[in-house]
C-alpha cells in the first residue's frame, strides 16, 4: 500500500519532514511525497485511519511553522487553511495521480484503483509527467547536495544526482495532450478503456506508458531516500607523532572506512579537509581538492601526504581529523551494451608518461580545422569522452568541408566509406603523408609527369604508369607565410605503389607529399 | 562435450586455456574480437567460409595481430577500418605513429572518430635506412642515450607502445613500423613482443602491428599480409587485381581505389584464407 502526500502551499521539505515521522521509505516525486504504507496498520490503523493522521500530520506540522508564537487561534485558522492533498492506494501511480487531482483525502481499496483514476482528467498524466521529469535536471550541478533544495535538511536521495538514470527534461508542449483532447478522450477513464495495441500503434512507448499511468499501473518500484552521513573521521592520539611516515599509517587507517563508505555511497571525494591538531593547541588545516572523484584509499592516503610535504605541521600531531567532500559517482558504463570506460586517473596518468616520453605536442586526439590547407589538422587533449565525442564527430562528418565531393555527394552516402556484403572486402584508402614533404625531380611530358626520380631510398623511381591531375588548390594567400598554391597529382608506378605528387607553382618544385597505401 | 569440458578445465587450471579454448573460432564471441565491420574480412579472420549465425569475426582481443603488406596494397586503410570500426562503437583506440605518417583529415573520412584516437606521433623522419647504428638493440637502452635519432625514435615507439597497452586505456592499440628499416625490425627482440601479449592476455585490447613485412603475431593472433593478388578460387568472377581508374578523359581522370588480395592465417590453421579486398579512395583535401 502507498501513500502520496501533496500540499501546494509547503514546500517539499515540510511534506518530508511529516513523511519521515510515519515512515523511513518514503521518496520524493516534485511536490509529491510517496509513502511506502505497507505495515503502518499496526501503528495507525487502517487506511482511512492512516490518511486521516497524514491529513493531520500535514496540517499540523504547517500550521507550526506558520505560527511560530504557537497561538492556538492561529494555529487552528493555520490547519484550517492548508490544502492537504492524500490519497491511499495499492499502487504509487494511482496514489500520486489521486493526490495531483482530487483534493483532501483519497482512499482507495485494492482493486479498485482503475475505477478510483477513471473521473480524472487526462491533464494529470501531463502534469505528473511534468513533475516527475523536471526534478531530475535540477540536480545536473557538480555538487547536488548545494544545489539541492532540501540541501539544508541533510537528506539527499541518490536519484538526484544518479546521470545513468536521468531521463531527457520534458518537450516544452507536449503533443500527446494535445492528441488526446482533439481525438476527445479526456478523462483517464477513456484512455484506459481504449485498446493497448490501437494506443501503440498510434501514440507508440509514450502513449502506452500513459495509458499504463491511467490505468494505476506502476512502472518501477519506489526508490526510498537514503540518509548521507557525512564522511568524517578523526582519531586522537595517544603520544603526538612527529614525522610523515607514522603519519601515512594513521591516514590509511582513516581512509579505508572512509573509502569504504563512499563506495557504498556510490561516492567519490572531491575534496579532502585535514585537520591536524598540534601539541601547541594550534590547528594545521589543509584542503586538498582532487582533479577527478576518487576513492581509492591509497591513492587519497598519498595525495594527502604529499600535500603535508609540501605544507609540513610545524609541531607534533595530537589529533588527525579527515573530512571528505563527496560528489556522485562516476558513471564508467552508460549501459550494459557499452563497454566500461576507463578512470580518468588512468588516463591523465598515461597521457602525462606519453608527454613525458614523446613530447606534449605529439600525444593527443587529432582535431579537423576550417581549412581547405591539405592535411591541415591540430592537436586536442585526449579526453575518454562518452557519447558527445560521437555526436561532435558526427558534426564534423556532417559539415567538415575537408570531404572532397565525391565522397559526399556523388556517392549519396555519409562520408564513411561502407563495407558491401559480397564476396571481396571494401576498405578505404589511407593516405601516408610526410610532414616534411619529399624534393623529388620530375620529368614532364605534355604538362604530366611521366617518371619520377628520389634519391630517397625505400622509395620506387622510375616511369610513372598512370597519372590523374592536377587538382589545384590554393588558399590563405592573404596571411604571410601561410598561403599555397599548388597542383596535385596521384600516380602509380611500376611496382604498384600511388605516390602523391605536389608541385608548388610559385616555385616549380615537384614533392612527394604523401603515398596512397 | 564432457571430455571437452575436462580438458578445458585442466588447461584453465594450468593458465593454458587461451591457447586452446578462448581463441578457437567457435568461441569467438562479440565480446572477444574487434570486428572491422568489413564482413568478408571479419568472417575470414574468424576462420570461417560464410557467415554463420550467432559468430561474429575479427581482430581476436588480449593477442597481437599483424597486417603487413607492400605499399598501396591497403594495408594502412585496412588499419584505418579497424580502428574506425571501434571508434564507431564507443571504445578508445590508439595509434602509436613511429614516423608522424597518420593523415587526420583522410582519417576523418575514411570515418574514424578522431576525438576517441589517441594518436602518440613520432618523429617526422623520411630518411629511415641509413640511419641505424649495427650494434643497436632496440629497446634495450634509454630513449634517451646514445643512438642515432632514427633509433631513438623506434625505441620511443616501442616504450609508448608499452605504456598504452599496459594503461588498458585503449581497446585497439596500433603500432605502425611500415618505414622502420627492415635491419631495424629484425633486432627487435622476441621478448618485446612477449611482452605486450603479457601485458593484453585475458583482457579486452587487440594489438595491431602494421609494417612492410611479418615482424610477431601471438599465439591467438591474426596475420594479414595484404597485396597477394587474386584470390585462389578458380571460380572467382572478381576482376584481375590493379590499381582501378575512374573517368575516361584525361581532365577527368581519378583515382578509384586498388584491387588487391589478402590473406588472413593464424596458428592453428592449416591454410591461410585468401580474401579480396577492395580499396576504395577517400579523397580529403
Amino acid at each position: 500500500m502507498f501513500a502520496a502526500l501533496c500540499a501546494p502551499s509547503i514546500s517539499a521539505a515540510a511534506i518530508i519532514d511529516v513523511a519521515r515521522a510515519f515512515t523511513p521509505r518514503f521518496e520524493q516525486v516534485g511536490p509529491l511525497v510517496l509513502l511506502d504504507a505497507g505495515g503502518l496498520s499496526r501503528l495507525f490503523g487502517n487506511a482511512q485511519e492512516l490518511g486521516a493522521h497524514l491529513s493531520q500530520a500535514l496540517a499540523k506540522h504547517t500550521a507550526d511553522a506558520a505560527c511560530p508564537e504557537r497561538d492556538p487561534r492561529q494555529v487552528a485558522r493555520a490547519e484550517g487553511r492548508v490544502e492537504a492533498r492524500v490519497a491511499i492506494a495499492s499502487t504509487q501511480t494511482a496514489a500520486a495521480l489521486l493526490a495531483l487531482g482530487r483534493p483532501g483525502l483519497t482512499v482507495v481499496e485494492p482493486g479498485q484503483e482503475e475505477q478510483a483514476l477513471a473521473p480524472l482528467s487526462v491533464s494529470v498524466l501531463d502534469r505528473y509527467e511534468h513533475l516527475t521529469g523536471s526534478l531530475r535536471p535540477q540536480a545536473a550541478s557538480s555538487k547536488p547536495q548545494a544545489a539541492s533544495p532540501d540541501a539544508g535538511s541533510g537528506w539527499h536521495h541518490p536519484r538526484h544526482t544518479h546521470h545513468a538514470s536521468r531521463p531527457k527534461p520534458r518537450a516544452q508542449d507536449n503533443r500527446r495532450l494535445d492528441i488526446l483532447t482533439k481525438w476527445g478522450i479526456r478523462s483517464l477513464g477513456a484512455l484506459a478503456a481504449i485498446p493497448g495495441p490501437e494506443v501503440f500503434e498510434r501514440l507508440g512507448d509514450g502513449g502506452l506508458q500513459w495509458q499504463a499511468l491511467a490505468r494505476g499501473v506502476d512502472a518501477r518500484p519506489l526508490v526510498p531516500w537514503v540518509d548521507e552521513v557525512p564522511f568524517e573521521a578523526a582519531l586522537e592520539l595517544e603520544w603526538p607523532i612527529e614525522g610523515l611516515e607514522p603519519l601515512s599509517f594513521v591516514l590509511a587507517r582513516l581512509f579505508e572506512p572512509l573509502s569504504e563508505r563512499l563506495e557504498q555511497a556510490d561516492r567519490g571525494a572531491a575534496v579532502i579537509h585535514t585537520a591536524l591538531r598540534l601539541t601547541t593547541r594550534r590547528v594545521h588545516a589543509r584542503t586538498l581538492p582532487l582533479p577527478a572523484p576518487m576513492r581509492d584509499a591509497k591513492t587519497l592516503r598519498t595525495l594527502v601526504l604529499l600535500d603535508l610535504e609540501t605544507h609540513p605541521p610545524d609541531a607534533p600531531i595530537d589529533t588527525v581529523r579527515v573530512f571528505i567532500e563527496p560528489t556522485p559517482g562516476r558513471v564508467v558504463q552508460w549501459t550494459l551494451l557499452e563497454r566500461a570506460q576507463p578512470a580518468p586517473e588512468q588516463v591523465s596518468t598515461l597521457i602525462a608518461r606519453l608527454s613525458a616520453l614523446m613530447g606534449e605536442t605529439h600525444v593527443g586526439s587529432p582535431q579537423l580545422v576550417d581549412s581547405w590547407k591539405p592535411g591541415a589538422f591540430e592537436m586536442a587533449a585526449f579526453q575518454v569522452s562518452d557519447r558527445s565525442a560521437s555526436a561532435a564527430n558526427d558534426r564534423d562528418g556532417e559539415t567538415s568541408p575537408t570531404l572532397a565531393p565525391e565522397t559526399r555527394a556523388s556517392e549519396g552516402a555519409p562520408a564513411v566509406p561502407t563495407a558491401p556484403r559480397g564476396e571481396h572486402a571494401e576498405v578505404p584508402n589511407a593516405m601516408r603523408r610526410f610532414r616534411f614533404p619529399i624534393p623529388t625531380r620530375v620529368q614532364v611530358q605534355e604538362g604530366r609527369p611521366i617518371r619520377v626520380n628520389t634519391d630517397r631510398q625505400g622509395f620506387s623511381s622510375g616511369a610513372i604508369v598512370d597519372a590523374a591531375g592536377p587538382w589545384r588548390t590554393s588558399g590563405e594567400w592573404w596571411q604571410e607565410g601561410q598561403a599555397w598554391d599548388r597542383d596535385e597529382w596521384d600516380v602509380a608506378m611500376t611496382d604498384g605503389t600511388i605516390y602523391r605528387l605536389v608541385v608548388e607553382r610559385g616555385v616549380g618544385q615537384w614533392f612527394l607529399e604523401g603515398i596512397v597505401d | 562435450m564432457a571430455v571437452r569440458a575436462t580438458v578445458e578445465a585442466l588447461l584453465r587450471e594450468r593458465k593454458l586455456d587461451r591457447t586452446l579454448t578462448s581463441a578457437i573460432p567457435e568461441r569467438l564471441g562479440e565480446d572477444a574480437v574487434s570486428p572491422l565491420d568489413v564482413d568478408a574480412l571479419d568472417l575470414a579472420l574468424a576462420g570461417l567460409t560464410g557467415p554463420q549465425r550467432g559468430l561474429a569475426g575479427g581482430l581476436p582481443r588480449g593477442q597481437v595481430s599483424e597486417v603487413v603488406g607492400p605499399a598501396s596494397s591497403g594495408r594502412t586503410g585496412l588499419l584505418w577500418a579497424a580502428l574506425a570500426a571501434a571508434t564507431r562503437r564507443g571504445e578508445s583506440v590508439a595509434l602509436i605513429d613511429t614516423f608522424d605518417r597518420f593523415d587526420p583529415p583522410t582519417a576523418a573520412a575514411c570515418g574514424i572518430v578522431l576525438p576517441r584516437l589517441l594518436w602518440v606521433r613520432g618523429q617526422a623522419v623520411s630518411k629511415t635506412a641509413v640511419a641505424i647504428d649495427p650494434a643497436w638493440l632496440p629497446g634495450v637502452r634509454a630513449v634517451n642515450g646514445p643512438g642515432t635519432f632514427v633509433e631513438r625514435v623506434i625505441d620511443r615507439a616501442i616504450k609508448s607502445l608499452n605504456l598504452v597497452v599496459q594503461s588498458g586505456v585503449c581497446t585497439l592499440v596500433a603500432i605502425d613500423l611500415i618505414d622502420v628499416p627492415a635491419t631495424a625490425l629484425r633486432r627487435l627482440p622476441a621478448s618485446t613482443w612477449f611482452r605486450i601479449e603479457r601485458a593484453i592476455e585475458g583482457s579486452d585490447t587487440a594489438v595491431v602491428i602494421l609494417a612492410a613485412q611479418s615482424v610477431a603475431r601471438s599465439s591467438g593472433g591474426r596475420s594479414i599480409v595484404m597485396g597477394t593478388g587474386r584470390p585462389s578460387d578458380p571460380g572467382s568472377r572478381l576482376p584481375a587485381p590493379g590499381i582501378v581508374w575512374k573517368g575516361e578523359h584525361d581532365r577527368t581522370r581519378r583515382l578509384g581505389g586498388v584491387r588487391s588480395g589478402a590473406a588472413v592465417s593464424a596458428a592453428r590453421w592449416s591454410h591461410a584464407r585468401q580474401v579480396a579486398v577492395h580499396t576504395r579512395f577517400v579523397h580529403a583535401v
